[in-house]
């Protein structure tokens, strides 16, 4: 467990440029107070948790032959981006618009929490290399507890990057800073969506 | 205290006026002045990081650079490090290379100047594949991507 | 009526302009020249005479005819389109292309631009080092002369630099004039905040991977200066977005729109000038009582720092660029140039003479060398 952890304390940089890039925007877009900000990143980070713990279960059934599949990590990835990304850009474009904005459904997603779980679950399926060694590693494991347990590692490690997120709420009631988290929101869209097709695209070129 | 005010705002743009008037003149001074500042170095990501060791060949000289996993905060699990040829440099440039010196090679890096080919053959696991491999003014750069 | 309306004019006589331009006159011509004319090249000298008497005639004409826009934009076009090819020039006589090379970047000789900034503040913070491969003193465009340069532009002009200082804005601001009527007319001033949220992206990501994000992959002058060698995918495709960029906030939209699009939805550097707006003692001033709301200087301000409701609250946003174009439109003289501090509608000549002084005497020096180098080459092909 300890490696893991200290691997995803490394790599939490990088999960922070993936998904920090939109947790922090969407924290500052928010309409809510600190607890608010609190809950959702409660959400995020449970979901992260779940997500992983599905992942170790899924590692240790099917062992590592699925998991190094290009198809898998190229198609499905780049087409979960692709669809987030989207959904993020309408969330951020959507905000000014009228009522009868297909943006509505995405600001109804917002108001029951579901958005930090959407974010949850793209993070967790980012397949970075630090991600794909765990997914080895729990793999290769003789027991459901041990992958448990290489998960369980990787996400305490990984996750101590997005604890001061809630401070970013301190500055949020302000109009401005809602609406440049909102825009900011839209361009990780643009990021995701680039991502998206970059992994879409090298999955057909590699076949 | 609007005569206070409007004092102060004309102290201010007159002063402004006066930092316009020796920014030029005294650009060089002011440079090199900031130039001293704990910060003001290139990071080692770009640089290639410092030299570790210098071996004098007969027309060369090879310098294997220390190893740079500088990350924002603390070091990365991934880095590389920068192999020099500086000199007249052979056509086809072969050696093997101890970045960590634990006196074991750690990689055989074999060069073709005129097609610009380089072939990596780890014997170290910590060694992945090859980043930048470029003729410089000085002769030759190879960054190795390794791992920590 | 009140005074300003009566007395509306920024104009003055030749006699008081001449002397008005007088100071200008030496100081440039000391500065441009470094004190030390040198006659002995004659395509050379025929250069610096020509830029040193070019822009103090556009310094007089601004005193003469009151108005200051079409004169500065005059030498910030000129300023953007002489440096673009100044570089371009040098690159294609030193590495025989527009791209720079792997080499190039090893060797850490990629000249610095003013673009990179806000890039460089976290890292330089956390792991105490610059991340640009360029060189920190000497050789072209260093980075501890260009950081010194932006912070007192940025000092004291706040975003004033985007109008008097930028050598890129010249570009969008040229093909905004290049229409008389916008095409498109309404586009919301939501998308004003945009360059905050690029400048919040590209810090984050330059900081977590110690790279400037902004240049490797958005910079859309990139395609009129210089760009990485395109050897793969990911360097076709940074290309390729260097000149959509370059093309449709550069070129297309400004024509369409009349704006500057890239400075005013895309420059991060643009947002960090902005809140040093708030330092400058140079500001552009709404005096309430000669305002008629007719929304004029709303239509014509090419970065959205005016919106009626500014108007209405007789003060203009901290997007405000200096450039002049409200100051110029606004028939009753209700908006001018001013300094923090005196109310608005007072001192107004005063303040406009300061900041002409200021802001004229860095874009004619920091311009000078691009564009003499221009004019060089062109009396070369005719000498």
């Amino acid at each position: 467990m300890l490696d893991t952890f200290i691997l995803g304390l490394s790599s939490g940089s990088t999960c922070l440029l993936t998904c920090g890039m939109v947790f922090f925007p969407y924290l500052m877009a928010g309409s809510a107070g600190t607890r608010k900000i609190i809950s959702d990143l409660s959400f995020f980070l449970m979901t992260r948790l779940i997500v992983y713990f599905l992942l170790a279960t899924l590692a240790w059934y099917f062992g590592k032959t699925i998991f190094t599949s290009a198809i898998f990590r190229n198609y499905i990835s780049g087409i979960l981006y692709i669809l987030f990304a989207v959904m993020l850009i309408w969330y951020s474009v959507g905000r000014n618009r009228k009522p009868d904005c297909p943006a509505k459904i995405v600001t109804t997603v917002n108001n029951k929490k579901l958005v930090p779980v959407f974010l949850g679950v793209v993070n967790s399926l980012g397949f970075c290399p630090a991600l794909l060694l765990i997914l080895t590693k729990s793999a290769t494991q003789g027991t459901i507890t041990q992958s448990y347990l290489a998960f369980l590692g990787f996400f305490a490690g990984s996750s101590l990057y997005f604890l001061p997120l809630p401070l970013a709420g301190r500055f949020r009631k302000k109009k401005v800073f809602e609406t440049v988290g909102t825009l900011a929101t839209g361009l990780a869209g643009i990021i995701f969506i680039i991502k998206g097709f970059t992994n879409l695209i090298g999955g057909i070129i590699n076949g | 205290m609007k005569k206070i005010k409007i004092a102060a705002g004309i102290f201010w743009a007159i002063l402004c006026l006066l930092l316009i008037l020796v920014l030029f003149p005294g650009l060089n001074n002011f440079s090199s002045g900031i130039s001293r500042f704990p910060f003001m170095k290139i990071n080692p990501n770009l640089t290639g990081g410092e030299a570790a060791e210098q071996i004098v060949m007969k027309s060369c000289t090879l310098v294997v650079r220390k190893p740079v996993f500088d990350g924002l905060i603390g070091e990365r699990k991934q880095g590389f490090v920068q192999i020099d040829w500086r000199g007249n440099l052979p056509e086809i440039i072969s050696d093997t290379i101890d970045y960590d010196l634990d006196k074991k090679p750690d990689f055989v890096i074999r060069i073709g100047r005129s097609e610009s080919s380089t072939v990596l053959k780890p014997l170290n696991p910590k060694v992945r594949k090859v980043g930048i491999s470029t003729p410089t003014s000085y002769g030759w750069s190879a960054r190795i991507k390794i791992e920590k | 009526m009140d005074e300003t309306v009566n007395n509306p004019s920024m104009k003055k006589s030749f006699g008081k302009s001449l002397l008005y331009a007088l100071p200008m006159f030496l100081i440039t011509f000391v500065f441009i020249t470094g004190g030390k004319p040198d006659f002995s090249d004659p395509a050379g000298t025929l250069a610096i005479l020509a830029t040193f008497l070019g822009m103090n005639i556009l310094y007089f004409l601004m005193h003469y005819t009151g108005k200051t826009d079409k004169f500065r934009a005059i030498i910030f076009i000129v300023f953007a389109l002489s440096l673009s090819f100044t570089l371009i020039r040098n690159m294609l006589e030193i590495r025989h292309s527009m791209s720079f090379s792997q080499a190039d970047i090893v060797e850490c000789k990629i000249p610095f631009c003013h673009l990179v900034i806000p890039m460089m503040i976290l890292p330089a913070a956390f792991t105490k080092s610059i991340i640009f491969p360029g060189t920190i003193l000497g050789g072209f465009a260093n980075i501890s002369s260009m950081a010194v340069l932006w912070l007192v532009a940025t000092l004291v002009l706040g975003r004033g630099f985007c109008s008097w200082g930028c050598f890129y804005g010249g570009w969008d601001d040229g093909f905004s004039r290049l229409r008389k009527k916008p095409v498109i007319k309404k586009i919301s001033d939501y998308w004003r905040w945009m360059p905050f949220a690029v400048l919040l992206m590209v810090a984050i990501t330059a900081a977590l991977s110690l790279t400037p994000t902004y240049c490797s992959w958005i910079c859309p002058f990139k395609a009129v200066t210089e760009f990485e060698q395109v050897t793969g995918m990911e360097s076709a495709a940074k290309a390729g977005v260097f000149i959509s960029l370059f093309l449709g906030l550069v070129v297309i939209l400004p024509v369409l729109t009349r704006k500057r699009t890239q400075c005013s939805f895309l420059c991060p550097l643009g947002a960090m000038n902005s809140l040093s707006n708030k330092i400058t003692p140079f500001t552009v001033k709404i005096d309430k009582k000669a305002c008629n709301e007719c929304f004029k200087c709303v239509d014509v301000c090419p970065l959205f720092a005016l919106t009626p409701e500014d108007v209405k609250n007789g003060k203009v946003s901290i997007f405000c660029s200096k450039c002049g174009k409200c100051v110029d439109a606004c028939s009753r003289k209700a908006i001018h140039y001013g300094i923090k501090g005196i109310p608005a509608g007072s001192m107004k000549k005063f303040s406009r003479n300061i900041f002409l002084f200021v802001s004229f005497l860095f874009i004619a020096v920091f311009s000078s060398g691009a564009i003499i180098t221009v004019i060089k080459s062109i009396f070369n092909l005719f000498i």
